[in-house]
C-alpha cells in the first residue's frame, strides 16, 4: 500500500511538531498507567489468592471425622489437584513427669502444599518445604517451655517416643483464629498409628488438602455439594479467603481509580493536541484534495499516520508500565511473603486497547475534519471546514471513556452513572465557564487605570475574546485539576484512615482461657506491663440451636446451611456498654441494666455480617445451647465491627445478668512494647492455664501491607500528577502559535517586553485561577460519589477550595509563561514569518 | 497634529549602508546590500521592485521589526542599533503603523477587536469610538463583528489599513496596501492615505506594484540587486 509508506513518511516529518510529541506522550502515559496498574493488580490479586491458599493450607480443604476414601482422592487428582493429608487431634504429651495437652498436627510428605515451614533445628531459623521426618517431632517453643525440654530430647506422644528435632517459628498454614489454642506439636503421618491415639471414639479431624487451578476446583462443584450434604466441611479459598479486609480492597479500588484518572487526563491531552494537529494539517489536506485525493484516501492517510503513532506509544507505554509495576512490586514484595505469579498477558491487551480507545474517542471526531476539507480551501482560507462541535467531541470521548470504565470495573450501572454524572457536570461547567468569562470582561473594565492594572486588563480581555478556545482550555484544565485533586484527596483520607486503624499501641498479644478466679491477678499483671489493654471480656461457648423456635437449618438461606457458625460453638459474651470500635447499624443498644426478659428472652446484639449470612433481622429470637441448658435472646440491635482492630470481637453480645451462671473464662488483648517482656514468663509461671497468643507477626503483616500499599499509592499518585502536567503541556503547546502571533503583533504596535510578559502572566493566571475554581467544584462533586464507593466518610474539603484556584493560577502561569518565553524574545518579523507558514 | 517637539528635524528615517543577509543552511543569501535611504517628515515614498527583490524585508528593517546585518538606521532621529527589542517597540508605540502584505489579522478576533488592539496598549477612553470611525472610513462599518475568515481578501486588507491608521501615527509603512483591491476600492484607500498625508503630515513608505499609487507619491524608488535607485517620477512608468 502506497498510503502506508506515505503515512510513515508524513509521521516522521511530523515528529518535529510539538503537538505530535504531546499526542505521543499523552498516549504513552495512558497506556503506561493502565498497564502498570493492570499488571500490578492482576499479580497482586493472584498473589493474595495464593497467600490465602497458603494460610488455608490449599486451594480446597476437606475435613471430616474419618479418613477419606481412595475414590475421592482419585477424583480430585483427576481434576488436576495435588493432594496432601493431614490429621488434627488434641492429646496429652509428656516428658518425664511433665504432662501437657497439645494440638497434634500430623502431616504427610507432601506438606506443605504452599509456602514453607519456619523452624529452628539448631542452626537458627530455616524455611523448609517439608514437615518432620518419621521418628521426629517439631514443637512450639511454648510447649518446650512448659515441658522443660530442648532440641534432641525425646517426647512421649501416646505410646510413641519421638525425638524433638525442631522448634516451630511459623507454620505457613497457621490460622490466626483461636482454633488451635493448645500449643502445637507436629509429627509425620507415618508415625500416627504407632502412637495408638487413633481409637474408636477419639476426636480426630481428618483433612484432605488440595492445590491447583481454580478451574479444577470449579469442575468439582457438583461433587463438593454432595460432600457438604454428607457433612464434610468444605473450604474453598475463594470463598473462605481470610481477607486483609477493607484496607486492601480500598487500596485496589484506589489504584483502579488512579488508573482511570490517568486515562482521562491523557484523553484530555490527546483531544487538545489533536485540535492543533488538525489545524496544522488542514492545508496539507486541502492540497492533497487539489491533487485529486479522495476523502477516503485522506481519511486513511491520517488514520494510518495516527495509527502508527498510537501503536508506538502503546508498545513503549506498555514497556514503561511493565517497568512501573516491577517498581511497585519491589515496594511490596519485600514484606509480602507472596510468591507472585509472573505478569499475565491480559494487561498488555488492555494497554493496547486503551491506546486505541483513547485515540478513537478523544481524537476521532476532530480528525474527521481533515476528511471534509475541500480543495477550494487552498484558494480561500475562509473555507475551513466548520470546526467540530464541542459537544460531539465530548460525547464521543465520554462514550469511549464510559466503555473503558465498564471494561475495567465490569459494572455497567456504575459506568453509566458515572458517565451521565460526568456529562451533566460538563454541561454545567460549560455554562459556568461562559459566565466566568463574561464576568471577567465586566470586572476588568472596572479595574483601576494604572499601568500594571492595564496589562492585566488587556490579558483578561484577550482571554475572554478568544471565547471558544478559552472555554475549551478552561474545561480541559478544570477536568485535569479535578482528577489530580481527587487522587490527592483520596490518598490523604485513605492514609489517615489507615493510620487511625492501627495506632502504635494496637494490641499485639491475646490472653485467653483466664478463669474467673484468675481474673484479678491476670489483670494486674497486664496493667503493670502493658501500655494498652482491651479490658477483660467474659466468654461463654454456646451453639445456636434454634431460630424463632425452629431448627436453624430450616430458617437459614440455603447457601449458608453449612455456615461454620452453625456447626461450631460460638463465643458469647455479656457487656453493658458497646465495645470500642463497634457501631450499631440497626436497632438500639440495650441499656446497661437491661437484663430483664421479654417473654422469656433477653435482648441481644448480633454482628451484622453474621446476621446477613443467616438471614437474621431485628426481632428474631435465637436459642443457644450452653452445656445442657438453653438461653434465648431477641435481637434488638445489629453491630458493625472492625475485624482488623486486634480487639476481642464477638458475634453475639448479651446484656449483663444473662450468662453469668454458665461456666465461662475471660479473654483480653493488650500491647506489650517489647517481646522479651518478663511479664510473659511470669504469666506462664503463675497462671499455666492461661494461653497467650502473640499476634505481633500478623499485626506486622497488616501494618506492612498498609505501609507498602501506601507507598504504592504515592507512586501511582506521582504518575497521575505527571499525566496531569502532560495535559497542561499539551494544551498550552496547542495554543502557543495563536499566542505567539498575538505577541508578535503587539510588538509591532509597540508593546514592550514588560507589557507582554505581564499580559501573558495575567492571561495564564486568570485561566488557571478560573480552571482551579471549576476544578474544585468538579472534584467536590465527584468526591461525593467516589467516597461512597470507597466506603470513606465524605466531608467538605475547605482546603481544596482555598488552594485550587491559586495553585491553578501558579501552575498554568508558570508552564504557559515558560512555554511562550521563546516567542517573546524573537524579533517580530521573524515570528510573523514563521507563523505565516501555517 | 501630533508633531512632537523633540523631533523637529525634518529627517524621519535615515538608513546608510543597510545590509541584510540570511543563512540558509550552508549558504548565505544576500537580500540587501549597502542600501541608503532618507525620508523626510510628511514625505510619501513608493518602493517598487520585482518579486523577491527584498521589498518586504526592507520595510521590516525600516520599521525596526527586524535587525539589519550591517549598516546604520535612525528613526525619529534615534539610532535603532542602540536600542534593544524593547526600546524599538517603545519607539514605535503609537507613532508607527504597519500594513502587512499578508495582513496579519488575529483570526479569533473580530474586525473591530483587531482594530482596537493597538489602541488598547495604552489606557485610553476613546478606543471603541475611534476604531469604529476608522472601520467606517475604509468602508467596513457594517462588518464590525465579523471574523477575518468571514471577510474577503480585500476586506481583510482594509481592516489591516484601518488598524495601521487608528493610532494616528507619524509614520506608516504599507506593504502592497492595494494589492488585493479592485480599482474603485483601491482608489478609495489611496485617497485615504494621501488625505492623511496631507492633513496630519503622516509620512508614508509604501511598497507597491500599483502604478497609480506609485505615481501619486513624492518619490519613487526601485529596489534592485539589494540597493535602491531613484526613478524619475514623470517618466518613471517603465519599471
Ligand atoms: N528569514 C529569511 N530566511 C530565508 N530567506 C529569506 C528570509 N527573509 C527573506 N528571505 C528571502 O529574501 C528574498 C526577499 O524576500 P522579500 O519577502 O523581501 O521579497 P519581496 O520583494 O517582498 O517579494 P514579493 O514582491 O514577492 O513580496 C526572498 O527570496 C526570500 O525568500
Ligand atoms: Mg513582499
Amino acid at each position: 500500500m502506497k498510503l502506508i509508506g506515505l503515512s510513515l513518511k508524513g509521521l516522521r516529518r511530523d515528529l518535529r511538531a510539538a503537538d505530535v510529541r504531546a499526542l505521543f506522550v499523552a498516549l504513552m502515559l495512558a497506556v503506561a498507567a493502565t498497564t502498570m496498574i493492570g499488571f500490578f493488580l492482576d499479580r497482586l490479586d493472584r498473589g493474595l489468592t495464593r497467600q490465602a491458599g497458603q494460610l488455608l493450607g490449599g486451594d480446597l480443604v476437606l475435613e471430616q471425622g474419618r479418613p477419606f476414601d481412595g475414590e475421592l482422592r482419585q477424583a480430585l487428582r483427576d481434576a488436576g489437584l495435588r493432594l496432601s493429608d493431614q490429621v488434627d487431634l488434641v492429646s496429652m504429651v509428656s516428658q518425664a513427669d511433665a504432662f501437657q495437652p497439645a494440638g497434634l498436627k500430623v502431616v504427610d510428605d507432601h506438606y506443605p502444599l504452599y509456602g514453607r515451614v519456619r523452624v529452628d533445628r539448631g542452626n537458627g531459623i530455616e524455611a523448609l518445604d517439608h514437615g518432620p521426618r518419621p521418628g521426629h517431632a517439631w514443637i512450639a517453643p511454648r510447649l518446650a517451655q512448659l515441658l522443660d525440654v530442648k532440641l534432641g530430647d525425646s517426647v512421649q506422644v501416646g505410646t510413641l517416643a519421638l525425638t524433638i528435632s525442631g522448634l516451630i517459628d511459623r507454620e505457613p498454614d497457621q490460622q490466626a483464629g483461636f482454633a488451635g489454642l493448645t500449643p502445637r506439636i507436629m509429627l509425620n503421618l507415618a508415625d500416627l498409628d504407632a502412637t495408638g491415639l487413633v481409637r474408636p471414639g477419639s476426636r480426630i479431624e481428618y483433612e484432605l488438602l488440595a492445590a491447583g487451578p481454580s478451574a479444577a476446583v470449579d469442575s468439582l462443584s457438583g461433587r463438593l455439594d454432595e460432600l457438604r450434604d454428607a457433612g464434610v466441611e468444605v473450604r474453598d479459598v475463594r470463598v473462605d479467603r481470610p481477607s486483609l479486609g477493607r484496607s486492601l480492597e480500598r487500596a485496589q479500588k484506589y489504584l483502579s481509580l488512579a488508573g482511570l484518572a490517568a486515562v482521562l487526563l491523557a484523553g484530555v491531552a490527546v483531544a487538545m493536541a489533536t485540535r492543533r494537529y488538525v489545524d496544522r494539517h488542514l492545508d496539507t489536506a486541502a492540497l492533497l484534495r487539489c491533487f485529486g485525493a479522495s476523502q477516503r484516501q485522506l481519511g486513511q492517510l491520517f488514520a494510518w499516520q495516527l495509527g502508527w503513532l498510537g501503536l508506538a506509544a502503546a508498545v513503549i507505554g506498555a514497556l514503561l508500565g511493565l517497568a512501573g509495576q516491577a517498581a511497585l512490586l519491589a515496594l511490596l514484595v519485600r514484606f509480602l511473603p507472596l510468591e507472585l505469579p509472573p505478569p499475565g498477558w491480559l494487561p498488555w491487551l488492555m494497554g493496547i486497547l486503551t491506546a486505541l480507545a483513547v485515540l478513537i474517542g478523544f481524537a476521532g471526531p476532530t480528525l474527521l475534519r481533515l476528511r471534509r476539507v475541500s480543495a477550494l480551501k487552498v484558494l480561500r482560507r475562509e473555507l475551513d471546514p466548520i470546526p467540530v462541535a464541542g459537544w460531539l467531541v465530548v460525547a464521543v470521548a465520554s462514550l469511549v471513556f464510559g466503555a473503558l470504565l465498564w471494561l475495567y470495573s465490569g459494572d455497567a450501572l456504575l459506568s453509566l452513572g458515572t458517565l451521565l454524572g460526568g456529562l451533566v457536570a460538563l454541561v454545567v461547567l460549560w455554562g459556568v465557564g461562559q459566565l466566568l468569562l463574561s464576568l471577567l470582561l465586566g470586572v476588568l473594565a472596572r479595574l483601576p487605570q494604572g499601568n500594571g492594572g492595564h496589562a492585566w486588563r488587556l490579558g483578561g480581555r484577550q482571554l475572554a475574546r478568544r471565547r471558544q478556545a478559552s472555554l475549551g482550555q478552561l474545561l480541559a484544565f478544570a477536568v485535569t485539576f479535578a482528577a489530580m485533586a481527587i487522587i490527592v484527596l483520596v490518598r490523604g483520607d485513605l492514609l489517615t484512615t489507615w493510620q487511625a486503624q492501627l495506632p502504635a499501641n494496637t494490641p499485639n498479644y491475646f490472653a485467653i482461657n483466664i478463669q474467673p478466679q484468675e481474673r484479678d491477678g491476670v489483670e494486674t499483671l497486664i496493667e503493670e506491663a502493658a501500655d494498652s489493654a482491651s479490658g477483660l471480656y467474659p466468654m461463654v461457648r454456646g451453639r445456636l440451636t434454634a431460630i424463632d423456635g425452629r431448627p436453624p437449618s430450616e430458617m437459614v438461606p440455603e447457601e449458608h446451611r453449612n455456615d461454620g457458625a452453625l456447626r461450631r460453638d460460638l463465643n458469647l459474651t455479656w457487656r453493658g456498654s458497646l465495645p470500642q470500635g463497634n457501631r450499631i447499624t440497626a436497632g438500639e443498644w440495650f441499656g446497661a441494666g437491661a437484663s430483664q426478659t421479654i417473654d422469656g428472652a433477653v435482648p441481644i446484639s448480633v454482628e451484622e455480617e453474621l446476621a446477613d449470612r443467616l438471614g437474621l433481622s431485628l426481632g428474631d429470637r435465637l436459642t443457644f445451647t450452653i452445656g445442657s441448658d438453653t438461653v434465648t435472646g431477641e435481637i434488638t440491635s445489629l453491630r458493625h465491627l472492625d475485624w482488623e482492630s486486634f480487639q476481642p470481637n464477638f458475634f453475639i453480645i448479651f446484656p449483663p445478668g444473662a450468662l453469668e451462671g454458665f461456666g465461662h473464662s475471660y479473654i483480653t488483648s493488650f500491647h506489650l512494647p517489647d517481646a522479651s517482656n518478663a511479664m510473659l514468663g511470669e504469666m506462664v509461671r503463675q497462671y499455666p492455664g492461661v494461653s497467650i497468643l502473640n499476634v505481633e507477626a500478623l499485626l506486622e503483616q497488616v501494618r506492612g501491607i498498609l505501609g507498602q500499599v501506601t507507598r504504592a499509592v504515592e507512586f501511582v499518585l506521582g504518575f497521575v500528577l505527571l499525566a496531569g502536567v502532560s495535559v497542561l503541556y499539551a494544551a498550552l503547546t496547542a495554543s502557543r502559535p495563536a499566542r505567539a502571533h498575538e505577541g508578535a503583533l503587539l510588538r509591532v504596535f509597540g508593546a514592550g517586553d514588560r507589557m507582554l510578559s505581564r499580559m501573558q502572566w495575567a492571561e495564564f493566571a486568570l485561566l488557571g485561577f478560573a480552571s482551579g475554581l471549576l476544578g474544585a467544584v468538579l472534584a467536590e462533586l465527584a468526591a461525593v460519589g467516589i467516597y461512597a464507593w470507597l466506603g470513606l466518610t465524605p466531608r467538605l474539603h475547605w482546603l481544596l477550595w482555598a488552594t485550587m484556584p491559586p495553585v491553578g493560577a501558579l501552575a498554568i502561569g508558570i508552564i504557559g509563561f515558560t512555554l511562550s518565553r521563546g516567542t517573546r524574545r524573537q524579533a517580530p518579523m521573524a515570528s510573523l514569518r514563521l507563523l505565516g507558514e501555517t | 497634529m501630533s508633531h512632537s517637539s523633540e523631533n523637529q528635524q525634518a529627517r524621519i528615517l535615515h538608513a546608510s549602508g543597510l545590509g541584510k543577509r540570511v543563512k540558509n543552511g550552508e549558504r548565505e543569501l544576500v537580500i540587501l546590500e549597502a542600501l541608503s535611504l532618507h525620508v523626510d517628515r510628511g514625505e510619501s515614498v513608493a518602493i517598487v521592485g520585482s518579486s523577491g527583490a527584498g521589498k518586504s524585508t526592507l520595510l521590516g528593517l525600516l520599521a525596526g521589526l527586524d535587525m539589519p546585518s550591517s549598516g546604520e538606521l535612525e528613526m525619529f532621529g534615534q539610532s535603532l542599533r542602540a536600542l534593544d527589542e524593547d526600546g524599538r517597540a517603545a519607539l514605535r508605540a503609537g507613532r508607527v503603523g504597519f500594513v502587512f502584505q499578508n495582513f496579519q489579522l488575529l483570526p479569533t478576533l473580530t474586525a473591530m477587536e483587531n482594530v482596537m488592539l493597538p489602541l488598547e496598549l495604552s489606557p485610553r477612553q476613546d478606543v471603541t469610538a475611534k476604531s469604529r470611525q476608522w472601520l467606517e472610513r475604509v468602508g467596513l462599518g457594517g462588518r464590525l463583528d465579523h471574523l477575518p475568515k468571514q471577510l474577503s481578501g480585500g476586506e481583510q486588507q482594509r481592516v489591516a489599513v484601518a488598524r495601521a491608521f487608528v493610532t494616528e501615527p507619524d509614520l506608516v509603512f504599507a506593504d502592497e496596501p492595494t494589492g488585493n483591491l479592485d480599482e474603485t476600492t483601491g482608489k478609495r484607500i489611496i485617497d485615504l492615505l494621501f488625505e492623511l498625508n496631507r492633513e496630519a503630515g503622516t509620512t508614508l513608505v509604501l511598497v507597491t506594484h500599483d502604478l497609480a499609487l506609485a505615481r501619486r507619491c513624492d518619490r519613487c524608488l526601485q529596489l534592485e540587486g539589494g540597493a535602491l535607485h531613484a526613478i524619475e517620477r514623470r517618466t518613471g512608468v517603465g519599471v
